[in-house]
Protein backbone atom coordinates (compact mmCIF):
# COMPACT_ATOMS: atom_id res chain seq x y z
CA UNK A 1 0.00 0.00 0.00
CA UNK A 2 2.68 1.99 0.41
CA UNK A 3 3.54 2.44 -3.05
CA UNK A 4 1.06 5.23 -3.76
CA UNK A 5 2.02 7.32 -0.81
CA UNK A 6 -0.26 10.41 -2.30
CA UNK A 7 -4.14 9.81 -0.92
CA UNK A 8 -1.95 9.81 2.54
CA UNK A 9 -1.43 13.71 2.39
CA UNK A 10 -4.78 14.95 1.31
CA UNK A 11 -5.81 12.68 4.11
CA UNK A 12 -4.06 13.83 6.69
CA UNK A 13 -4.30 17.55 5.49
CA UNK A 14 -7.66 18.95 7.22
CA UNK A 15 -6.26 17.09 10.40
CA UNK A 16 -2.95 18.48 10.13
CA UNK A 17 -4.12 21.70 9.13
CA UNK A 18 -6.66 22.63 11.89
CA UNK A 19 -5.02 20.70 14.45
CA UNK A 20 -0.67 22.33 13.72
CA UNK A 21 -2.81 25.86 13.35
CA UNK A 22 -5.20 25.67 16.47
CA UNK A 23 -3.19 23.18 18.55
CA UNK A 24 0.34 22.70 18.17
CA UNK A 25 1.14 27.03 17.20
CA UNK A 26 -0.82 28.03 20.31
CA UNK A 27 0.74 25.26 22.73
CA UNK A 28 4.32 25.94 21.44
CA UNK A 29 2.89 29.86 21.98
CA UNK A 30 2.18 29.30 25.35
CA UNK A 31 5.37 28.21 26.06
CA UNK A 32 7.46 31.38 24.67
CA UNK A 33 5.01 32.99 26.26
CA UNK A 34 6.12 32.33 29.55
CA UNK A 35 9.33 34.41 29.54
CA UNK A 36 8.04 37.27 27.99
CA UNK A 37 6.14 40.53 29.35
CA UNK A 38 3.23 40.63 26.63
CA UNK A 39 0.09 42.65 26.76
CA UNK A 40 -2.29 42.62 24.26
CA UNK A 41 -3.14 46.41 24.69
CA UNK A 42 0.55 46.98 23.76
CA UNK A 43 2.22 44.49 21.76
CA UNK A 44 4.74 46.71 20.41
CA UNK A 45 6.39 46.54 23.74
CA UNK A 46 6.75 42.97 24.16
CA UNK A 47 9.87 42.20 26.12
CA UNK A 48 11.82 38.91 26.93
CA UNK A 49 11.79 38.70 30.57
CA UNK A 50 13.60 35.37 31.29
CA UNK A 51 12.29 33.83 34.23
CA UNK A 52 10.68 36.62 36.10
CA UNK A 53 7.16 35.66 35.70
CA UNK A 54 8.06 32.06 37.12
CA UNK A 55 10.04 34.20 40.42
CA UNK A 56 7.28 35.97 40.40
CA UNK A 57 4.98 32.67 40.65
CA UNK A 58 7.07 31.78 43.98
CA UNK A 59 6.72 34.85 46.19
CA UNK A 60 2.65 35.49 44.63
CA UNK A 61 0.51 35.58 47.74
CA UNK A 62 -2.54 35.20 45.82
CA UNK A 63 -1.01 32.71 43.86
CA UNK A 64 -0.16 30.70 47.13
CA UNK A 65 -3.70 30.74 48.28
CA UNK A 66 -5.33 29.43 44.74
CA UNK A 67 -2.50 26.39 45.15
CA UNK A 68 -3.72 25.83 48.85
CA UNK A 69 -7.28 25.75 48.01
CA UNK A 70 -6.52 24.18 44.86
CA UNK A 71 -5.30 21.27 46.57
CA UNK A 72 -7.62 20.73 49.40
CA UNK A 73 -10.16 20.68 46.68
CA UNK A 74 -8.35 17.83 44.98
CA UNK A 75 -7.28 15.99 48.34
CA UNK A 76 -10.73 16.42 49.82
CA UNK A 77 -12.78 15.36 46.35
CA UNK A 78 -10.76 12.74 44.96
CA UNK A 79 -10.70 10.17 47.36
CA UNK A 80 -14.37 11.07 48.54
CA UNK A 81 -15.64 10.12 45.23
CA UNK A 82 -13.53 7.50 44.38
CA UNK A 83 -14.54 5.13 47.44
CA UNK A 84 -18.51 6.09 47.03
CA UNK A 85 -17.82 5.39 43.07
CA UNK A 86 -15.99 1.94 44.30
CA UNK A 87 -19.49 1.24 46.83
CA UNK A 88 -21.90 2.38 44.43
CA UNK A 89 -20.74 0.05 41.41
CA UNK A 90 -20.24 -2.57 44.66
CA UNK A 91 -24.25 -2.50 45.01
CA UNK A 92 -25.01 -2.83 41.50
CA UNK A 93 -24.00 -5.94 41.03
CA UNK A 94 -25.50 -8.88 39.77
CA UNK A 95 -29.39 -8.74 38.76
CA UNK A 96 -31.39 -6.07 40.17
CA UNK A 97 -34.66 -4.78 39.43
CA UNK A 98 -34.93 -1.37 37.63
CA UNK A 99 -31.24 -1.81 37.09
CA UNK A 100 -31.01 0.35 34.33
CA UNK A 101 -33.04 2.80 35.86
CA UNK A 102 -30.80 3.16 38.38
CA UNK A 103 -27.83 3.05 35.90
CA UNK A 104 -29.48 5.81 34.29
CA UNK A 105 -30.24 7.95 36.98
CA UNK A 106 -26.50 7.50 38.35
CA UNK A 107 -25.47 8.90 34.71
CA UNK A 108 -27.16 11.46 34.39
CA UNK A 109 -24.89 14.62 36.57
CA UNK A 110 -22.61 14.03 34.40
CA UNK A 111 -24.16 14.66 30.70
CA UNK A 112 -25.22 18.21 32.60
CA UNK A 113 -23.37 21.25 32.05
CA UNK A 114 -21.17 22.51 34.74
CA UNK A 115 -22.93 25.59 34.13
CA UNK A 116 -25.92 23.87 34.83
CA UNK A 117 -24.81 21.71 37.83
CA UNK A 118 -23.01 25.52 39.42
CA UNK A 119 -26.06 27.25 39.28
CA UNK A 120 -28.70 24.57 40.47
CA UNK A 121 -26.30 24.27 43.99
CA UNK A 122 -26.54 27.76 44.02
CA UNK A 123 -30.16 27.73 44.22
CA UNK A 124 -29.60 24.56 46.89
CA UNK A 125 -27.52 26.11 49.08
CA UNK A 126 -29.19 29.38 48.68
CA UNK A 127 -31.10 30.85 51.76
CA UNK A 128 -34.90 29.26 51.14
CA UNK A 129 -32.83 26.63 49.22
CA UNK A 130 -33.42 23.30 49.51
CA UNK A 131 -30.96 22.27 51.79
CA UNK A 132 -31.98 24.99 54.25
CA UNK A 133 -35.75 24.12 53.94
CA UNK A 134 -34.86 20.60 54.59
CA UNK A 135 -32.72 21.78 57.63
CA UNK A 136 -35.50 23.94 58.73
CA UNK A 137 -38.02 21.21 58.60
CA UNK A 138 -35.89 18.88 60.29
CA UNK A 139 -36.06 21.67 63.02
CA UNK A 140 -31.93 22.66 62.63
CA UNK A 141 -30.54 26.20 61.54
CA UNK A 142 -30.04 26.79 58.06
CA UNK A 143 -26.91 28.55 57.03
CA UNK A 144 -25.63 31.04 54.51
CA UNK A 145 -22.67 28.31 53.00
CA UNK A 146 -21.52 29.98 50.51
CA UNK A 147 -20.73 33.71 51.53
CA UNK A 148 -18.93 31.99 54.54
CA UNK A 149 -15.37 31.35 53.82
CA UNK A 150 -15.32 28.21 56.30
CA UNK A 151 -17.91 26.82 54.23
CA UNK A 152 -17.82 27.88 50.92
CA UNK A 153 -15.16 25.55 49.19
CA UNK A 154 -16.31 22.34 50.96
CA UNK A 155 -19.79 23.04 49.70
CA UNK A 156 -18.25 23.50 46.33
CA UNK A 157 -16.70 19.99 46.77
CA UNK A 158 -19.58 18.39 47.83
CA UNK A 159 -21.14 19.14 44.26
CA UNK A 160 -18.51 18.42 42.65
CA UNK A 161 -18.35 14.90 44.68
CA UNK A 162 -22.36 14.91 43.68
CA UNK A 163 -21.68 15.62 39.85
CA UNK A 164 -18.92 12.79 39.38
CA UNK A 165 -19.57 9.90 41.67
CA UNK A 166 -22.27 8.25 39.26
CA UNK A 167 -19.95 8.33 35.93
CA UNK A 168 -16.97 6.83 37.88
CA UNK A 169 -19.52 4.36 39.71
CA UNK A 170 -20.60 3.12 35.92
CA UNK A 171 -16.78 3.04 35.06
CA UNK A 172 -15.63 1.03 37.93
CA UNK A 173 -19.15 -1.12 37.65
CA UNK A 174 -18.29 -2.09 33.66
CA UNK A 175 -14.59 -2.73 35.47
CA UNK A 176 -16.67 -5.19 38.18
CA UNK A 177 -18.30 -7.01 35.38
CA UNK A 178 -15.33 -7.94 33.76
CA UNK A 179 -13.84 -10.02 36.52
CA UNK A 180 -14.19 -13.70 36.25
CA UNK A 181 -16.97 -15.83 38.05
CA UNK A 182 -14.07 -18.37 38.62
CA UNK A 183 -11.78 -16.21 40.57
CA UNK A 184 -14.51 -15.99 43.13
CA UNK A 185 -15.47 -19.72 43.24
CA UNK A 186 -12.04 -20.31 44.31
CA UNK A 187 -11.86 -17.98 46.55
CA UNK A 188 -14.70 -19.35 48.17
CA UNK A 189 -13.02 -22.79 47.61
CA UNK A 190 -10.58 -21.72 50.49
CA UNK A 191 -13.10 -20.02 52.48
CA UNK A 192 -12.35 -16.31 52.41
CA UNK A 193 -14.87 -13.92 53.90
CA UNK A 194 -16.56 -11.03 52.68
CA UNK A 195 -14.18 -9.07 53.15
CA UNK A 196 -10.76 -11.15 52.31
CA UNK A 197 -12.72 -11.82 48.72
CA UNK A 198 -12.82 -7.86 48.13
CA UNK A 199 -9.46 -7.20 49.25
CA UNK A 200 -7.46 -10.18 47.57
CA UNK A 201 -10.12 -10.68 44.70
CA UNK A 202 -11.61 -7.43 43.61
CA UNK A 203 -9.86 -4.75 44.79
CA UNK A 204 -6.76 -6.34 43.05
CA UNK A 205 -8.59 -6.70 39.60
CA UNK A 206 -10.01 -2.93 39.56
CA UNK A 207 -6.81 -1.47 40.42
CA UNK A 208 -6.34 -0.45 36.57
CA UNK A 209 -9.73 0.80 36.81
CA UNK A 210 -9.50 2.35 39.42
CA UNK A 211 -5.97 4.38 38.55
CA UNK A 212 -7.65 5.25 35.19
CA UNK A 213 -10.74 7.24 37.71
CA UNK A 214 -8.20 8.33 40.05
CA UNK A 215 -5.73 10.12 36.95
CA UNK A 216 -8.52 11.37 34.80
CA UNK A 217 -10.21 12.77 38.00
CA UNK A 218 -7.41 14.37 39.39
CA UNK A 219 -6.38 15.80 35.59
CA UNK A 220 -10.37 17.36 36.07
CA UNK A 221 -10.19 18.61 39.68
CA UNK A 222 -6.77 20.48 39.22
CA UNK A 223 -8.56 22.33 36.50
CA UNK A 224 -11.97 23.25 38.82
CA UNK A 225 -13.16 26.79 37.49
CA UNK A 226 -16.48 27.25 36.04
CA UNK A 227 -18.26 26.50 39.25
CA UNK A 228 -16.27 29.24 41.14
CA UNK A 229 -16.55 31.38 38.27
CA UNK A 230 -20.75 31.11 38.37
CA UNK A 231 -21.15 30.71 42.33
CA UNK A 232 -18.53 32.55 44.33
CA UNK A 233 -16.25 34.35 41.91
CA UNK A 234 -13.66 33.33 44.35
CA UNK A 235 -14.89 34.98 47.03
CA UNK A 236 -15.76 34.91 50.05
CA UNK A 237 -12.52 36.18 50.79
CA UNK A 238 -10.72 34.31 48.18
CA UNK A 239 -11.81 31.39 49.97
CA UNK A 240 -13.04 29.98 46.73
CA UNK A 241 -9.93 31.12 44.30
CA UNK A 242 -8.49 28.73 42.46
CA UNK A 243 -5.44 28.02 40.25
CA UNK A 244 -7.57 28.02 36.92
CA UNK A 245 -9.55 31.30 38.07
CA UNK A 246 -6.63 32.85 38.96
CA UNK A 247 -5.37 32.30 35.75
CA UNK A 248 -8.49 33.78 33.75
CA UNK A 249 -8.25 36.41 36.29
CA UNK A 250 -4.78 37.23 34.99
CA UNK A 251 -5.31 36.47 31.38
CA UNK A 252 -8.52 38.42 30.85
CA UNK A 253 -9.22 40.89 33.69
CA UNK A 254 -5.17 42.08 34.58
CA UNK A 255 -4.18 41.74 30.47
CA UNK A 256 -1.03 40.10 31.93
CA UNK A 257 -0.63 37.24 29.24
CA UNK A 258 2.91 36.43 30.06
CA UNK A 259 1.85 35.91 34.09
CA UNK A 260 -0.70 33.57 32.97
CA UNK A 261 0.57 31.18 30.93
CA UNK A 262 3.29 30.52 33.50
CA UNK A 263 -0.05 29.65 35.81
CA UNK A 264 -1.23 27.62 33.15
CA UNK A 265 1.35 25.21 33.44
CA UNK A 266 1.73 25.49 36.57
CA UNK A 267 -1.70 23.41 36.89
CA UNK A 268 -0.49 21.00 33.96
CA UNK A 269 3.21 20.20 36.12
CA UNK A 270 0.86 19.69 39.47
CA UNK A 271 -1.79 17.80 37.68
CA UNK A 272 0.61 15.65 36.04
CA UNK A 273 2.79 15.11 39.29
CA UNK A 274 -0.27 13.71 41.12
CA UNK A 275 -1.75 11.82 38.11
CA UNK A 276 1.49 9.55 37.94
CA UNK A 277 1.52 9.29 41.77
CA UNK A 278 -1.71 7.71 41.34
CA UNK A 279 -1.14 5.48 38.60
CA UNK A 280 2.03 4.09 40.45
CA UNK A 281 0.41 3.35 43.73
CA UNK A 282 -2.82 1.13 41.63
CA UNK A 283 -0.09 -0.59 38.89
CA UNK A 284 1.95 -2.38 41.40
CA UNK A 285 1.35 -5.80 41.66
CA UNK A 286 -1.44 -6.03 39.74
CA UNK A 287 -0.07 -8.18 36.37
CA UNK A 288 1.68 -10.60 39.00
CA UNK A 289 -1.76 -11.54 40.96
CA UNK A 290 -3.71 -11.69 37.94
CA UNK A 291 -1.44 -14.41 36.67
CA UNK A 292 -1.09 -16.08 39.47
CA UNK A 293 -4.27 -16.94 40.49
CA UNK A 294 -5.63 -19.75 37.99
CA UNK A 295 -8.24 -19.01 35.77
CA UNK B 1 -25.25 -7.96 51.63
CA UNK B 2 -28.97 -9.41 50.67
CA UNK B 3 -30.18 -8.32 47.50
CA UNK B 4 -33.05 -5.78 49.37
CA UNK B 5 -30.98 -4.29 50.93
CA UNK B 6 -27.90 -3.23 48.22
CA UNK B 7 -31.56 -2.63 45.95
CA UNK B 8 -32.64 0.08 48.91
CA UNK B 9 -29.52 1.47 49.05
CA UNK B 10 -29.24 2.10 45.29
CA UNK B 11 -32.60 3.82 45.37
CA UNK B 12 -31.67 6.20 48.11
CA UNK B 13 -28.49 7.41 46.72
CA UNK B 14 -30.03 8.07 43.63
CA UNK B 15 -33.12 9.71 45.07
CA UNK B 16 -30.55 12.27 46.90
CA UNK B 17 -28.33 12.60 43.81
CA UNK B 18 -32.21 13.48 42.02
CA UNK B 19 -33.13 15.91 44.97
CA UNK B 20 -31.81 18.99 43.41
CA UNK B 21 -32.71 18.23 40.26
CA UNK B 22 -36.41 18.04 41.11
CA UNK B 23 -36.00 21.21 43.36
CA UNK B 24 -34.64 22.91 39.85
CA UNK B 25 -37.90 21.83 38.02
CA UNK B 26 -39.98 23.13 40.89
CA UNK B 27 -38.53 26.65 41.07
CA UNK B 28 -38.54 26.87 37.53
CA UNK B 29 -42.19 25.99 37.62
CA UNK B 30 -43.33 27.59 40.23
CA UNK B 31 -44.44 31.17 38.62
CA UNK B 32 -46.83 33.59 41.36
CA UNK B 33 -49.29 32.79 39.95
CA UNK B 34 -49.37 28.91 40.40
CA UNK B 35 -47.30 26.41 38.25
CA UNK B 36 -46.87 27.34 34.54
CA UNK B 37 -44.34 27.62 31.64
CA UNK B 38 -44.33 31.55 31.96
CA UNK B 39 -40.44 31.17 33.09
CA UNK B 40 -39.92 29.14 30.04
CA UNK B 41 -41.29 31.53 27.69
CA UNK B 42 -39.60 34.64 29.42
CA UNK B 43 -36.40 33.36 29.48
CA UNK B 44 -36.72 31.81 25.72
CA UNK B 45 -37.78 35.10 24.16
CA UNK B 46 -36.24 37.57 26.30
CA UNK B 47 -33.04 35.80 27.56
CA UNK B 48 -32.65 35.61 24.34
CA UNK B 49 -32.54 31.44 24.72
CA UNK B 50 -33.73 31.23 21.63
CA UNK B 51 -31.15 32.87 19.64
CA UNK B 52 -28.14 30.89 22.32
CA UNK B 53 -30.17 27.73 21.60
CA UNK B 54 -29.97 27.97 17.97
CA UNK B 55 -26.34 29.14 18.36
CA UNK B 56 -25.39 25.72 20.43
CA UNK B 57 -27.38 23.49 17.56
CA UNK B 58 -25.56 25.04 14.60
CA UNK B 59 -22.32 24.96 16.34
CA UNK B 60 -22.24 21.35 17.90
CA UNK B 61 -23.67 20.12 14.33
CA UNK B 62 -20.71 21.57 12.32
CA UNK B 63 -18.05 20.42 14.87
CA UNK B 64 -20.05 16.97 14.86
CA UNK B 65 -20.09 16.69 11.15
CA UNK B 66 -16.33 17.96 11.08
CA UNK B 67 -14.75 15.28 13.29
CA UNK B 68 -16.68 12.76 11.74
CA UNK B 69 -15.32 13.36 8.53
CA UNK B 70 -11.84 14.87 9.45
CA UNK B 71 -10.46 12.25 11.88
CA UNK B 72 -12.08 9.37 9.87
CA UNK B 73 -9.75 10.50 6.96
CA UNK B 74 -6.45 11.14 9.34
CA UNK B 75 -7.80 7.71 11.72
CA UNK B 76 -7.97 5.53 7.86
CA UNK B 77 -4.54 7.35 7.26
CA UNK B 78 -2.99 6.23 10.16
CA UNK B 79 -4.29 2.92 9.93
CA UNK B 80 -4.12 1.62 6.74
CA UNK B 81 -1.20 3.46 5.33
CA UNK B 82 2.82 2.80 6.29
CA UNK B 83 4.18 6.12 7.03
CA UNK B 84 7.42 6.38 8.34
CA UNK B 85 7.47 7.88 11.97
CA UNK B 86 3.51 7.45 11.56
CA UNK B 87 3.02 5.77 15.28
CA UNK B 88 5.28 8.19 16.80
CA UNK B 89 3.58 10.95 15.82
CA UNK B 90 0.26 8.98 16.20
CA UNK B 91 1.01 8.67 20.16
CA UNK B 92 2.65 12.20 20.46
CA UNK B 93 -0.66 13.54 19.55
CA UNK B 94 -2.48 11.17 21.76
CA UNK B 95 -0.60 12.10 24.86
CA UNK B 96 -1.46 15.76 24.46
CA UNK B 97 -4.83 15.05 25.57
CA UNK B 98 -3.96 14.72 29.33
CA UNK B 99 -2.53 17.90 28.60
CA UNK B 100 -5.06 21.13 30.55
CA UNK B 101 -6.54 23.06 27.75
CA UNK B 102 -6.26 25.98 29.77
CA UNK B 103 -2.47 25.66 28.42
CA UNK B 104 -3.84 27.04 24.98
CA UNK B 105 -6.59 29.69 26.08
CA UNK B 106 -4.82 32.36 26.00
CA UNK B 107 -2.40 32.33 22.82
CA UNK B 108 -5.70 30.87 21.08
CA UNK B 109 -7.16 33.72 21.86
CA UNK B 110 -4.49 35.88 20.66
CA UNK B 111 -4.31 34.01 17.81
CA UNK B 112 -8.20 34.21 16.73
CA UNK B 113 -8.33 38.11 17.77
CA UNK B 114 -4.98 38.46 14.91
CA UNK B 115 -6.83 36.16 12.37
CA UNK B 116 -10.04 38.62 13.20
CA UNK B 117 -12.66 35.41 14.29
CA UNK B 118 -13.23 36.49 17.69
CA UNK B 119 -17.45 35.95 18.09
CA UNK B 120 -17.78 34.34 15.26
CA UNK B 121 -18.94 30.95 14.59
CA UNK B 122 -15.65 30.51 12.92
CA UNK B 123 -13.87 30.90 16.75
CA UNK B 124 -16.88 28.63 18.19
CA UNK B 125 -15.94 25.68 15.63
CA UNK B 126 -12.62 25.82 14.23
CA UNK B 127 -10.69 24.52 16.90
CA UNK B 128 -12.68 21.63 17.93
CA UNK B 129 -12.93 19.91 14.06
CA UNK B 130 -10.33 17.79 14.88
CA UNK B 131 -10.67 15.70 18.32
CA UNK B 132 -7.37 13.75 18.69
CA UNK B 133 -9.74 11.34 20.77
CA UNK B 134 -11.98 10.81 18.45
CA UNK B 135 -8.93 9.88 15.55
CA UNK B 136 -7.71 7.18 18.07
CA UNK B 137 -11.23 6.14 18.43
CA UNK B 138 -11.84 5.69 14.89
CA UNK B 139 -8.52 4.33 14.26
CA UNK B 140 -8.64 1.61 16.97
CA UNK B 141 -12.06 0.25 15.49
CA UNK B 142 -10.63 0.06 11.89
CA UNK B 143 -7.19 -1.83 13.03
CA UNK B 144 -9.93 -4.22 14.26
CA UNK B 145 -11.93 -4.81 11.17
CA UNK B 146 -10.41 -6.96 8.46
CA UNK B 147 -9.22 -5.40 5.06
CA UNK B 148 -11.07 -7.53 2.37
CA UNK B 149 -13.40 -5.02 1.36
CA UNK B 150 -11.19 -2.48 0.53
CA UNK B 151 -8.81 -4.77 -1.18
CA UNK B 152 -11.36 -6.33 -3.19
CA UNK B 153 -12.85 -2.92 -4.30
CA UNK B 154 -9.30 -1.48 -4.70
CA UNK B 155 -8.82 -4.45 -7.64
CA UNK B 156 -11.95 -3.75 -9.28
CA UNK B 157 -10.42 -0.69 -9.97
CA UNK B 158 -12.28 1.77 -7.34
CA UNK B 159 -10.04 5.09 -6.03
CA UNK B 160 -8.86 5.73 -2.43
CA UNK B 161 -11.53 8.63 -2.27
CA UNK B 162 -14.76 5.94 -2.86
CA UNK B 163 -13.52 3.19 -1.19
CA UNK B 164 -13.04 5.56 2.38
CA UNK B 165 -16.79 6.74 1.66
CA UNK B 166 -18.31 3.91 -0.01
CA UNK B 167 -16.31 0.76 1.61
CA UNK B 168 -15.02 2.25 5.00
CA UNK B 169 -17.59 4.52 5.90
CA UNK B 170 -20.32 2.63 6.23
CA UNK B 171 -18.82 -0.01 8.57
CA UNK B 172 -17.50 2.74 11.18
CA UNK B 173 -21.55 3.22 12.38
CA UNK B 174 -20.42 1.63 15.87
CA UNK B 175 -17.66 3.84 16.48
CA UNK B 176 -19.07 6.82 14.61
CA UNK B 177 -21.74 6.72 16.80
CA UNK B 178 -19.74 7.20 19.92
CA UNK B 179 -17.96 9.72 18.36
CA UNK B 180 -21.07 11.56 17.61
CA UNK B 181 -22.35 10.99 20.95
CA UNK B 182 -18.99 12.03 22.45
CA UNK B 183 -18.48 15.25 20.29
CA UNK B 184 -21.99 16.03 21.08
CA UNK B 185 -22.20 16.31 24.40
CA UNK B 186 -18.94 18.10 25.06
CA UNK B 187 -19.42 20.52 22.91
CA UNK B 188 -22.76 21.02 24.12
CA UNK B 189 -21.62 21.94 27.65
CA UNK B 190 -18.68 23.92 26.53
CA UNK B 191 -18.19 26.43 28.70
CA UNK B 192 -14.14 28.22 29.51
CA UNK B 193 -13.81 28.67 25.28
CA UNK B 194 -17.08 29.75 23.92
CA UNK B 195 -16.92 31.96 27.22
CA UNK B 196 -13.99 33.51 26.11
CA UNK B 197 -14.02 33.35 22.00
CA UNK B 198 -17.26 35.41 22.08
CA UNK B 199 -18.23 38.90 23.54
CA UNK B 200 -21.63 39.69 21.68
CA UNK B 201 -25.09 38.14 23.08
CA UNK B 202 -25.99 37.19 19.27
CA UNK B 203 -22.65 34.78 19.19
CA UNK B 204 -23.18 33.19 22.93
CA UNK B 205 -23.97 29.22 23.17
CA UNK B 206 -25.99 28.05 26.12
CA UNK B 207 -23.98 27.48 28.98
CA UNK B 208 -22.37 30.80 28.49
CA UNK B 209 -25.36 32.47 28.33
CA UNK B 210 -27.07 30.65 30.99
CA UNK B 211 -23.93 31.51 33.32
CA UNK B 212 -24.46 35.68 31.96
CA UNK B 213 -28.02 35.40 33.07
CA UNK B 214 -27.18 34.31 36.59
CA UNK B 215 -24.69 37.29 36.31
CA UNK B 216 -26.51 39.80 35.06
CA UNK B 217 -28.99 40.86 37.85
CA UNK B 218 -28.74 42.86 40.77
CA UNK B 219 -30.90 39.93 42.96
CA UNK B 220 -31.12 36.73 41.54
CA UNK B 221 -34.07 35.87 39.85
CA UNK B 222 -34.10 31.99 40.57
CA UNK B 223 -36.95 31.11 38.44
CA UNK B 224 -35.94 32.40 35.19
CA UNK B 225 -32.80 31.17 35.90
CA UNK B 226 -33.68 27.33 36.24
CA UNK B 227 -35.99 27.65 33.33
CA UNK B 228 -33.17 28.54 31.50
CA UNK B 229 -31.06 25.92 32.71
CA UNK B 230 -33.76 23.44 32.27
CA UNK B 231 -33.93 24.68 28.29
CA UNK B 232 -29.83 23.76 28.06
CA UNK B 233 -29.94 20.73 29.55
CA UNK B 234 -33.13 19.40 28.15
CA UNK B 235 -31.95 18.40 24.71
CA UNK B 236 -28.94 16.38 26.23
CA UNK B 237 -31.24 14.68 28.50
CA UNK B 238 -33.72 13.70 25.69
CA UNK B 239 -30.24 12.32 23.66
CA UNK B 240 -29.43 11.22 26.47
CA UNK B 241 -32.85 8.76 27.88
CA UNK B 242 -33.41 7.81 23.35
CA UNK B 243 -29.41 6.70 23.18
CA UNK B 244 -28.78 5.36 27.18
CA UNK B 245 -27.24 1.98 26.51
CA UNK B 246 -24.93 3.25 23.66
CA UNK B 247 -24.23 6.47 25.77
CA UNK B 248 -23.43 4.61 28.89
CA UNK B 249 -21.43 2.10 27.23
CA UNK B 250 -19.63 4.18 24.64
CA UNK B 251 -18.77 6.37 27.60
CA UNK B 252 -17.92 3.73 30.41
CA UNK B 253 -16.11 1.31 28.12
CA UNK B 254 -14.25 4.59 25.74
CA UNK B 255 -13.53 5.40 29.01
CA UNK B 256 -12.95 9.23 28.95
CA UNK B 257 -15.33 12.01 27.80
Amino acid sequence: MARRPSPVVWLLAPWALIYGTFFVFPFLFSFALCFLDYNPLNVANTSFVGGQHFARLIHDENFHGALRNTLFFVVGTVPVTTTLALALAWLLRGPLPMKNVLKAAMFLPSILSVVVIALLFKLFYAPGGALNETLRVLGLSGHTWLTDPATALPAIMAMDVWAAVGYYALVLYAAFTAIPESLYEAAELEGAGAWATFRHVTFPMLKPAIGFVLVINTIRSFQVFVEVLVMTQGGPLGSTNTMVLMLYDTAFRRLDYGYASVIAYAVFALSGVFSVLAMRRMRAQTPAQTRSVPA
Amino acid sequence: MKRAGRWLLLVAAVLLMAYPLGWMIAVSLRTPDGLSLRFYGEVWSAGPFDRYFINSLVVAAVVVTGNILFCTMAAYAFARYRIRGAKFLFFLVLSTIMLPKQVILVPLYILMQRMGLIDSYWALTLPFLVDPFNIFLIRQYLLSIPTDCEEAARIDGAGELSILFRVVFPMLTPVLAVVAIHTTLTNWNSFLFPFILTNSTDMRTLPVGLALLSQGAHSIDWGHLMAGAVISALPVVIAFLIFQRRIIGGLTTGMTR
